[in-house]
This record gives C-alpha cells, structure tokens and sequence, in this order.
C-alpha cells in the first residue's frame, strides 16, 4: 500500500510538471485503432488530481482496510483503480480510451460487491445493478461519441469534425454529454451516485466521488475544446442548464440527508455541477469571441475540479474514519466529536469549511473566479446570453449558501455540542497512519485557497484561445483581483489579537439560556429541525413526506409520534415510469419465445421472406 | 499617496470607529418618530464601554468553537470594513477591493456565529441561526445579482472602479440603475437585520434571528460581537450610497455625497422600522427573490438596449 501511494505520488508530480511546464510526452491524439498512450498538460492536471487523492487515500487503506472482511480483493481493487482512471486520462486512441473506461466502471462495482458480500447485506446487489445498468446505457454515448470522432479522424485534429457537417457534430455533442454526464452524475443522469458511492468502502469512494467523476468531466473538457472544434453555442446553453439543474437539485438533497455518505454523494453532484456551468459558460463565452473570458471560465472550472477532488477525498476517508471510530454514519447519533477525536475532527471541519466555499480556504478561490466568469457572462449586450449569466450567477450564489447551510449542519450534528448517543460519547481517536492521510488533504485545502494563482494560469492556457493570466499567488482578473495571501494574513492576525484582547479572564460557567428549563439530550437540534426553514419555504417543490401519530389514551393524548422525509422527486417522476416500461416491453418480447420449435422455423421462413421482398425492392442495395 | 487618497485612507480607517454611530443614529431616529427622547446616537459606545469592563459568563460544555467565534466575526467585519472604498481612490489595500470578497466575508462571520450557536447547543441560538443561513443563501443569490446589475457599467467587480463609474447624472437614465437601487434595498434591510426582516430590539428570543446566537455571550464578548452588528451597517450602507446614490467623481464631493448618503440611508431605516412591522418568517424568501428578479430585469433591460 505504501509503495502504491508513492507510485502514485511520482505519477502525480510527473503530471503537475507537464501541467506547469506546458510540456507533452508521448504520442497525440490518433484516430488509427492503434494503442497509443501521451500526455499533455490537461492529463497531467488530472494526473496529479488522481494522484492527490488516490495516493493519501491508499494510504488510509493500509490501516482501514486490515478490518474488512476482504482485505487482499479490496486491497487489490484500490490499487487497481487508479490504474484504470489512468489509463483513461492518457489514451490516446478510440481502443484504450473505451478500454479503460469500462475498467474504470467495473472496478468500483466490485468493491461495493466484495465488501457488501462481507456483511451480508442484499440492498448492495441491487444498487450495483442500478449503478452498471445506468452507466452502461448513458456509456453507450461514449462509445458513439468517440467511435464517430475516430471514424472522422477528429480525434487529433479539431478541424476533422468541422468537415463532417452540423448533424455529426450535434449527434457527437449529444452523445459524449448523454455518455460523460452520466458517469459525472449530471442530473437527471445522477440515479446511480448516491446509492453506490454510500456503499463502497471509504477509501474506494473518496477515489470514486473526489476523481471518478472529475476523468467525466475530464472527457467532457476534451469534446467541448478540442474534439467538437468549436461547438455551437446551443452546446453551450445545454451544458449550462445542466450544470444549474445539478448544482441546485445536488445541493438541495444534500441539505436533508442523515446519512453522512449519502450526504457527501449529492454534494458531490452539486459540484460536478458547479464544474459543468463553468464550462458552459467557457463554451459560450468562446462562440461570442470572448478568448480572455472563455479561457478565465475553462480555468475556473478545472480549479474547481481539483479543489472538489481534494475536499470531496477528505470529507469521505474522514466519514470513514468517523464509522471506524463507532459514531456511525446517522449524523443525528453523532456530536461532539471535536473532543473526542481532535485531529480527524479538525481535518473534517477544515473540508467542510473549505466545500462551503469560505475565505480564504480552495472553494472559495475557485467559486469566486466562476462567479466572475459567470457575471462577465451576464454583462454581454445581448438579451439571451445576459439573461443566461444573470440566471446561472444567481444560482451559482444560491447553491454556494444552500451549501454553507449543508455544511454548517454536518459540522455542528458530528463535530460540536454533546454526544447525541451513548457510542458517540466512547468513540476513540483513529491511529496515526488514518488520521495522516487526512490533515495532508486538509493542508492541500488550505494550500489551494492561500495560492490559486500558481495553478490558475497554467489552466487558462489550456483553453483553445489561450489564456496568458498574470501568475502569483492570489488571483488576479477582470480587472480586480483577489489577494488571499494578504486577506488570510489580516484575518489571521486580526482574529489573534482579538483573542488575545478578549482575555479569557475567568469566566464564569453557567447553564446555556432555554428560559430557565434545563437542557437535555432529547432536546438537541437535529438534521430535520435545521433544515426546517427551508423545507418550508420549498415545500410546494419538495413535497415531503410526513406522518404525525397521536397515541393517545382516554380521549388524553400520550404520546406524539412523527416522521418526516424527503423523496427523491426524480427517481419516482423519472425513472419509475421509464422502467415500468422497460419492464412491460421486456415481458412482451419473452412472449415471443414460446420454445416450440414450429414458432422458431416459422420466424425464420418469416424473415427470409422478407429479406427476398427487400431484395426485390431493392432497398438492399 | 497624494493627501486625499490619505484623507480616504483615513475616512477608511475611521470606518472601525464610526461604526457604531450608524447603528446608534438608526436608533435615536426611531425614538423621535416614536415620541420619545431617546438616548442620543452616541449610545452604542457607552454600551461596548460598559461591556468592555464586564467579566464573561460562558455555557456549560461550550468548546473552542464557541470562545473562538467572536474574534472570527470581529476579523471578518473589520477587514470587510477595509475592503469597502469610501472614494473613487481608496488606497491599494494588500487585501483588494473586490464585491465579491465582501460577500464572502459576510459569510464567514455568518457562519462562525452558526457554528457557535451548534457548539453550545442552545435551542434559541440554534433557531435564530437556522433562519440567518436559511434566509442567507436567497440573500446570497440577491447580492450576486445586484453585484452584477452593478459592475456593469466598469465591467469589474472591484469597487473603486465600480465607485466611478456609478459617478455622475448619467446613470440614472438608465431603467437599469433603477432596479438595481431597489434590489440594494432589500440588502441592506436583509444584511443589517432590521424591520421589515429581523428586529435588533427584540427580547422575545422565539423571534430572534441574528440575537439568538448573541444570547449566550457576556463581557468583552460581546462586545466584539455588538461592534460587528454595527460594522455591517457601515459595510452595507457605504456600499449602498457609493453604488446606487447620487455622488460626484472627485474626492473631496464624493466624501461629502458619501456622508449625506449614508445619513440619508440611516434615516430611511429608522422610519421604515417605525413604519413597517416584522413580516412573517416565511414571507422573507419570496420577497428576496422577487428583488433577485428585479436586478436580473435590470441586466435584461440594459442588454436589450443594445448595451447602453
């Protein structure tokens, strides 16, 4: 495990240098179907991204995987894993490329079988059967996209599709945004992500929502700069739709999960999509002829890109590291953590600060220079594309504060205040080697948001119209800039002497304020009552679900009962009616296979016939 | 430095100490309208003095979340104070001059007080800061839209440039300025925590919003954290009379403008906290909305104006 990490490490500084460098090694694209492997700066992004969160996360897996039923498979699929994801950002032909897809999704599928065969439990059958029938339908798109970019020879030459006309483009564009944004999770695509990536084990989601994801959206880079070249801007409108549906909807699942896991999955969808509505906008701020803009929006979203990776591994091992500890996942049966596990707590409260897009830690950084793509966007003087700006800048905002509500809950249900349960109140601190991998990541979060400038030029280059961003630490654009060094600087020292100035002189303890009553266990805030203001106010767009009991006894009433939850809207709306009729289509084709052999030679004389007729007609050629 | 980029550096800096004059004016306005005598604008100081010289009381079981709080929001709110320009030249802080990074600080002192609120577990703080977040993130789409309505005249968000070009009669011939003044309203009302939306006076804690988490902090404490309720004012105020009021483009006018402004805007606040009771909770995030509506008609109507 601990040479698998460091492999993975060289692998990642390897791509860090392409990236700063500007530098390609090995071959290009080729549309020949011949093996053919390089690398240029965008894989060496997402080789370092990979190697960020697959490196600490196999080391995590050195210590948290001795307890799995399994150790040696899972061992084995996490090494392997990576490999795969790999394999994809550095194919260079239509071969590996669709090779090392389909690896990258039979991998993880595995590790959810293997560790839920561990523990018995059949809901794990049914999620991976969802998870494979999903990504293998919306995968399809893949396979079509590239086998059409290949068969044009557009793979390494952008003006090869140009030739080929504006319907193969448009089915190319469809293709590869059905087929990569599924395995993304874009909505309504998402179905699969937050059953599966709740089940693995943590080290195999951290790696499956911090990366799996982000080599999606590493496909959809390549078609919307490179393969399309130059897509329309109604590819740009589309993207960006789907990338405000996904922020939003993500976001707003989130905010009422108990689960911690499940929680993190829809934020990981949230994300992906606060990635895509940057590249939307990339994409049609390119098609107006905005280079600068175009190249300040792709720079954006690649950031954001690596700032999830890295937030999103250390919010999952640290889930684990919680589970591991005997506070489970339910975050009503958590509290007061911080105490109890000091270094896995702060790390977890460093991530989550860091995902809620606070100053001065990475999603700040990156969420501020979408937002001002975003609103360069809505200041272009045409109504449609103003109005498009307006609209994603605003939801943009909408989702960073639904966000901060999200992870103001997980930090205060898991870190803060008592222990909700007796088990929370026995957790113990992880060993060492669990709680190391994580404060790397949170010291990578950290790093992120203090010096984005270091990364952000070298990202803009890689926008077709070029990019030529000023480098230094703090980010500096559109005509204003945003100095983190000097902002973390003033908020430190200004926050220490204010500390200092409040001299603890001894306070005097006293019981908290609830009008004289006295504060008990059963009394603390939960999940649902912290996110009640808002259920309320989008109850109409929710509908909950809600049964209240009243036990009572002699006319008195004794004892209340109440349940609350809120349904998945688009699995019920969407997928519910699509499989009904799969299913029923399914039974009417097992209709035609009766088993009588005169049947089966009565369909073969059938389709002779009609063969002959078409020959005859001469449809056959 | 010439001396009146000094002068605006100065008025900047005099920001952290005026502060609290705004919440103080907003304050004795209402007392008059309301018959009374009042304690006169200068209030505020004597109670931060008072509070200063008070030993703190803390809850049971509070961690360092809880003592760390205070300082967080203090820092947030004062570097907020030295990010917004009063003049067409503030100085080049080494912290910038960005919109954006305003809002981004607003939510961190937000959400530090949140975290304090889930740190001591008490059931008023943790209401007031569940409706605070919740009523935030609409109030956050607000703000982004009015930052854009805004920056469209100087194509930037960095605000002294967004300072001069709001300068001048011209802007005000444009539908776009209008709806973007309205929209500011409701921020200012949302941000500051007053009627219409959140009521500083009450002692009821079941309505409290930005009160509930103040509750359970004494002393010095608390007085960093009364500081910082006034420091907002300052912020959202300054930002509101430098953007969507009437103010010439030189230094010396623009101070003066930015003084008038703002008196104008701490008036406006104390009659419409006579005039207008707290409106149901529920009611908060359609009206934010709807202002988030109005600035996005304002960018429609600018660019279906071809860009003028």
């Amino acid at each position: 495990m601990r040479l698998q990490a460091a492999g993975l490490a060289a692998t990642g500084m390897a791509g860090g240098i392409c990236l700063l460098d500007g530098r390609s090694v090995g071959s290009g694209f080729s549309s020949e179907l011949q093996p053919a492997v390089g690398v240029d700066p965008l894989s060496g992004l997402m080789l370092m991204m990979i190697a960020l969160v697959a490196a600490p996360a196999a080391a995590y897996a050195a210590v948290y995987l001795t307890a799995a039923a399994n150790p040696r498979a899972l061992a084995l699929l996490t090494g392997l894993f990576p490999l795969a994801l790999i394999g994809v950002v550095t194919a260079r032909d239509a071969t590996l490329i669709l090779g090392s897809w389909e690896l990258m999704t039979l991998v993880p599928a595995a590790a959810v079988l293997i560790a839920g065969d561990a523990h018995g439990a059949g809901n794990e059958r049914r999620a991976v059967f969802e998870y494979l029938a999903i990504t293998h339908i919306g995968g399809a798109g893949v396979w079509v996209a590239v086998l059409v970019l290949a068969e044009h020879g557009a793979l390494g030459d952008p003006a090869g599709l140009a030739s080929a006309g504006a319907g193969v483009q448009a089915l190319v564009a469809v293709a590869g945004l059905i087929g990569f944004g599924t395995k993304a999770g874009l909505v309504p695509l998402h179905s699969w992500l937050p059953r599966v990536h709740p089940l693995a084990p943590s080290n195999i989601s951290a790696v499956m929502s911090g990366v799996m994801v982000k080599v999606a959206l590493y496909g959809m880079v390549r078609l919307l700069t490179e393969w399309l070249g130059g897509p329309a801007a109604w590819v740009g409108y589309a993207v960006l739709a789907l990338g405000a549906v996904s922020a939003l909807s993500g976001i707003v699942q989130a905010l009422f999960q108990r689960d911690l896991k499940r929680l993190l999955a829809f934020s990981t969808i949230e994300n992906v999509g606060i990635v895509t509505l940057a590249l939307g906008a990339s994409v049609i701020l390119a098609d107006r002829g905005e280079a600068a803009w175009a190249a300040l929006a792709l720079a954006a979203a690649l950031l954001h890109a690596l700032n999830h990776a890295v937030v999103k591994a250390l919010l999952f091992l640290g889930a684990g590291s919680l589970e591991r500890a005997g506070a489970g996942r339910d975050l009503d049966r958590m509290g007061g953590l911080l105490r109890r596990m000091p270094w896995t707590g702060a790390a977890v409260l460093t991530g989550c600060l860091a995902i809620a897009g606070l100053p001065v830690l990475g999603g700040f950084a990156s969420e501020w220079a979408t937002l001002q793509a975003l609103l360069g966007l809505g200041r272009q003087d045409a109504v449609g594309v103003a109005l498009a700006g307006g609209l994603a800048a605003a939801a943009l905002a909408l989702t960073v504060g639904l966000g901060a509500v999200c992870f103001v809950k997980v930090i205060g249900l898991s870190l803060l205040g008592a222990p909700r349960v007796p088990e929370a109140a026995r957790a113990v601190e992880t060993p060492r080697a669990m709680w190391a991998p994580l404060a790397a990541l949170a010291a990578a979060c950290l790093a992120l948001g203090l010096a984005p400038g270091l990364l952000l030029p070298a990202l803009a280059d890689l926008s077709p119209g070029g990019g030529g961003l000023p480098r230094g630490a703090g980010i500096d654009v559109a005509g204003t800039s945003l100095p983190t060094l000097g902002l973390a600087l003033f908020l430190a020292v200004a926050t220490a002497a204010l500390l200092t100035l409040g001299g603890r002189r001894a306070a005097a303890p006293a019981p908290v304020w609830a009008c004289g009553q006295a504060v008990e266990p059963p009394l603390a805030w939960t999940s649902a009552a912290f996110t009640k203001p808002i259920l309320l106010s989008m109850w109409g767009l929710l509908r909950p679900e809600r049964e209240v009991e009243v036990l009572s006894r002699g006319g008195v009433p004794d004892e209340v009962r109440h349940r609350g939850a809120v349904p998945h809207l688009i699995d019920s709306a969407l997928y519910a009616p699509v499989l009904r009729i799969a299913l029923a289509g399914a039974g009417a084709a097992r209709r035609l296979q009766s088993g009588s052999l005169r049947l089966y030679a009565g369909y073969l004389v059938g389709l002779v016939v009609l063969l002959l007729v078409l020959a005859r007609t001469g449809v056959l050629g | 430095m010439t001396g009146r980029e000094a002068a605006t550096l100065g008025v900047q800096l005099a920001g952290l100490a005026l502060a609290p004059l705004l919440a103080g004016g907003v304050q004795s306005v209402k007392a008059r309208l309301q018959g009374r005598v009042g304690s006169g604008p200068l209030q505020p100081y004597r109670e931060l003095r008072r509070l200063w010289g008070r030993s703190a009381v803390e809850p049971i079981g509070a961690g360092p979340v809880y003592r760390a709080a205070p300082a967080v929001v203090g820092a947030a709110l004062a570097l907020c104070v030295l990010v917004v320009p009063v003049a067409t030249v503030g100085a080049g802080w080494p912290a910038g001059h960005d919109l954006l990074v305003v809002i981004g600080l607003l939510a961190l002192a937000r959400v530090a007080m949140a975290l304090s609120a889930w740190d001591t577990g008490g059931g008023f703080g943790m209401m007031g800061a569940s409706r605070d977040l919740s009523f935030a993130a609409v109030g956050e789409a607000l703000l982004v839209a009015v930052a854009l309505v805004a920056s469209i005249p100087a194509g930037t968000t960095d605000l002294r440039a967004m300072w001069a070009a709001s300068s001048g009669p011209e802007v005000w011939a444009e539908p776009r300025h209008w709806c973007g003044a309205l929209a500011m309203g409701l921020v200012v009302v949302l941000e500051t925590g007053r009627q219409p939306i959140d009521n500083p006076d009450t002692h009821l804690e079941l309505t409290m919003i930005h009160e509930g988490p103040l509750l359970e902090y004494a002393g010095r404490d608390l007085a960093v954290l009364q500081w910082a309720a006034a420091a907002r004012h300052w912020v959202v105020l300054v930002l509101a009379a430098g953007l969507f009021l009437p103010h010439p483009s030189e230094i010396a006018g623009g101070l003066a403008a930015l003084a008038l402004g703002v008196i104008a805007l701490v008036v406006a606040l104390g009659v419409a906290e006579t005039w207008h009771a707290k409106m149901r909770l529920l009611r908060v995030p359609p009206i934010l909305l709807a202002g988030t509506a109005l600035a996005l008609l304002g960018v429609v109507s600018w660019a279906a104006g071809g860009g003028a």
